[in-house]
């Protein structure tokens, strides 16, 4: 059903109004959301979370969580889940640090090492996943266990500690793990060129329509030609990658790795993939919804900061946040799929 | 077919790992996970006191959580398997005494020695009936930090908590609003949502934002070592490197780093290692010997790392043992 969408949007497009397109659009309602939250903080917040500083304090803060939550995104569009980037993060962190800091290795071989763990973990779960009938998020929920008793073993077995320290040189540091202007980390501008690149891939390579079709009906896609396997792979290999980059860019920044580091990426990025409006059953879901609903996290968990609300009870907000962005998702859903059959 | 295979050997071989009984003294040793920076030294140093355990013909077992989402309820759980796998001696941590009080009950009630030690406290001990509490006195903790940075003249500070719930971590900052308070200063506490454990940016991203929406604050407390880096960082993007001290409980090499260069101003240490080393040596000599320690409380902690004393700890460091 989804796999035709294209046709149904076209047909609307040439008779509606633009308005009424735009709220049509299924990132209406994560943008709308988005928009509550922000001027919801910026009243609490007051002049500071306007500033400069506020706008790097969510920026920051959304940028290492939003490199993750794009391919984590587009598996769940492909109807797969990805737990293990939790342990991937301190995995490639650990990779850096042991080569490049504890054995003084040259930073490229560290952080290609680092990296490379990440493809490794992505092309496992990819395998498993298309070679036996786990699901994926069992599949991946094992590798992340054995990622982390691996990260663990290795690390004490190594260094003989679970924390490990790096100097990166002025260049590596100035790519990777700086702040521009004293407060603007680096990484929003990877997290932009991974928008890009993986907006290119779901919207307008091939391969993106192969993604909608895996995650609407498996079955149908491998039988319309598309190589499905392959695709898990890629895409688990994806994420792995993405995840290593930011464990890479983590320890640059804050010049140690820990082996404990990492768990909170694993639920956040999820949650901002359906704070955007991603399907968790598939099929349906789009980068700029996955980057609206990474920001509104984002505002949301550094908002309470600048708000003066109890901190207590952030957590409470983060969790109805959620609720009530799939709710509202759903709410846009229904009444563009209700207004579709109307038109009809 | 072939990964089958792999994954039934593996499975064999971890069997045979663990089941390694012997007539000595079977400690088991609940405590924190043990890729937390802080746990592997508490378990190094039960380790350390472990060679002597087997030496003597028994065996030390590290129990610890997967995650600390559910700790209380986990860590009791932990406690009854150590019973249920026939411990001659248990050691334990008093975290959230609501949740782990009826287990170690439990294990009193087997006629089980215990020791209590890293949180609770000697209270905690002698109400349980425990034979001993090894560790740190976690409120006298923060009360250390908070003086220290109130003396340096920093009156305004703020504990960052980034497990609230936790007895222990409570203690830490409720020990240095009190220490700011006893030398005129003010504190206040903030706790971190969820969302943000295990997650340096996330930490260092609100202790930033704190600090620019509270502009009066200028000494700040952590309650881990990885927070302090974080922290440390917070501060320098708040563009208040120099005017907002740090101070935490634990540290590691680059904490010792920052203390080194003034970005940090102290540490608290509790001397994990201590804790592990003599809770488990003071058991294996009890239920092999007999022998008993008549000091009750054996503190660990609270000391103070500061750029005096700095160069002295970081050989520990290197050894995995501070």
């Amino acid at each position: 059903m989804d796999i035709d969408m294209p046709t149904d949007d076209s047909k609307i497009s040439t008779r509606g109004h633009a308005l009424g397109r735009l709220v049509r659009r299924p990132e209406a309602g994560s943008l709308l959301g988005m928009l509550i939250v922000f001027t919801f903080f910026a009243i609490l917040g007051g002049p500071i979370f306007m500033a400069a500083p506020g706008f790097s304090s969510w920026l920051n803060t959304a940028a290492e969580i939003g490199i993750i939550a794009l391919p984590v995104g587009l598996l769940m569009i492909a109807g797969e889940l990805d737990i293990s980037v939790g342990s991937v993060i301190p995995a490639s962190s650990l990779t850096v640090a042991i080569i490049s800091g504890h054995f003084d290795q040259p930073e490229i071989i560290g952080i290609l090492a680092g990296l490379g763990v990440g493809l490794l973990v992505g092309f496992l779960n990819g395998y498993l996943v298309t070679r036996t009938t786990i699901p994926s998020l069992i599949v991946t929920i094992g590798t992340m266990f054995g990622i982390m008793g691996l990260t663990l073993g290795l690390t004490v077995l190594i260094v003989g500690s679970t924390g490990v320290f790096i100097v990166p040189d002025p260049v590596t540091k100035a790519l990777l793990g700086t702040f521009v202007g004293g407060m603007f980390q680096v990484t929003m501008f990877w997290w932009a060129a991974f928008i890009v690149a993986v907006f290119y891939l779901l919207h307008i390579s091939p391969w993106g329509n192969w993604i909608y079709a895996l995650g609407g009906d498996r079955e149908s896609a491998r039988n319309a030609g598309i190589p499905t396997a392959r695709l898990t792979i890629g895409l688990f290999m994806l994420s792995g990658f993405a995840a290593a980059f930011v464990g890479v860019a983590q320890v640059l920044t804050y010049q140690s790795a820990q082996v404990a580091s990492g768990q909170a990426f694993i639920f956040n990025s999820i949650m901002c993939v359906v704070i955007g409006g991603v399907l968790l059953t598939g099929g349906s879901g789009s980068v700029i919804g996955i980057v609206i609903g990474t920001v509104t996290f984002a505002i949301v968990n550094q908002g309470i900061f600048f708000s003066g609300l109890d901190p207590n009870i952030g957590s409470i907000i983060i969790g109805a946040l959620l609720l009530v962005a799939v709710m509202s998702n759903d709410a846009f859903r229904q009444m563009a799929l209700a207004f579709a059959a109307r038109k009809k | 077919m072939k990964l089958k295979r792999y994954l039934v050997a593996s499975a064999v071989l971890a069997i045979g790992a663990s089941a390694a009984y012997a007539d000595g003294a079977n400690i088991f040793v609940v405590g924190g996970k043990p890729d937390d920076p802080f746990w592997s030294i508490v378990k190094k140093g039960a380790e350390d006191a472990g060679l002597v355990v087997e030496a003597q013909g028994g065996s030390v077992t590290w129990l610890g959580p997967q995650n600390y989402d559910n700790l209380g309820v986990d860590a009791a759980e932990l406690i009854r398997q150590a019973i249920d796998q026939g411990a001659d001696a248990v050691v334990g941590p008093n975290w959230v005494p609501e949740a782990m009080n009826p287990a170690f009950d439990a294990v009193v009630a087997a006629g089980i020695p215990l020791v209590i030690y890293n949180a609770g406290g000697i209270e905690a001990a002698d109400q349980l009936g425990a034979m001993n509490y090894v560790g740190s006195n976690d409120y006298k903790g923060g009360v250390a930090g908070g003086e220290y940075l109130g003396n340096a003249g920093n009156l305004n500070g703020v504990c960052i908590n980034t497990l609230p719930g936790a007895a222990n971590i409570e203690a830490f900052c409720n020990g240095f609003v009190e220490g700011m308070t006893n030398v005129g200063g003010q504190g206040s506490v903030l706790p971190l949502p969820a969302t943000s454990f295990g997650s340096a940016t996330a930490v260092a991203q609100a202790v930033r934002a704190h600090l620019l929406q509270n502009p009066d604050i200028n000494a700040v407390f952590t309650i881990g070592n990885v927070d302090a880096n974080s922290a440390v960082s917070g501060v320098a993007q708040a563009g208040r490197t120099g005017q907002v001290q740090v101070c935490g409980i634990n540290f590691d090499e680059s904490i010792l780093n920052n203390i080194e260069q003034g970005t940090q101003a102290c540490a608290i240490d509790q001397q994990g290692y201590h804790q592990g080393y003599l809770a488990v040596s003071i058991l294996n000599g009890y239920v092999n010997y007999g022998l008993t320690v008549p000091t009750r409380e054996i503190l660990t902690g609270p000391g103070i790392i500061d750029g005096s004393n700095v160069g002295a700890t970081l050989a520990g460091v290197k050894a995995g043992t501070r």
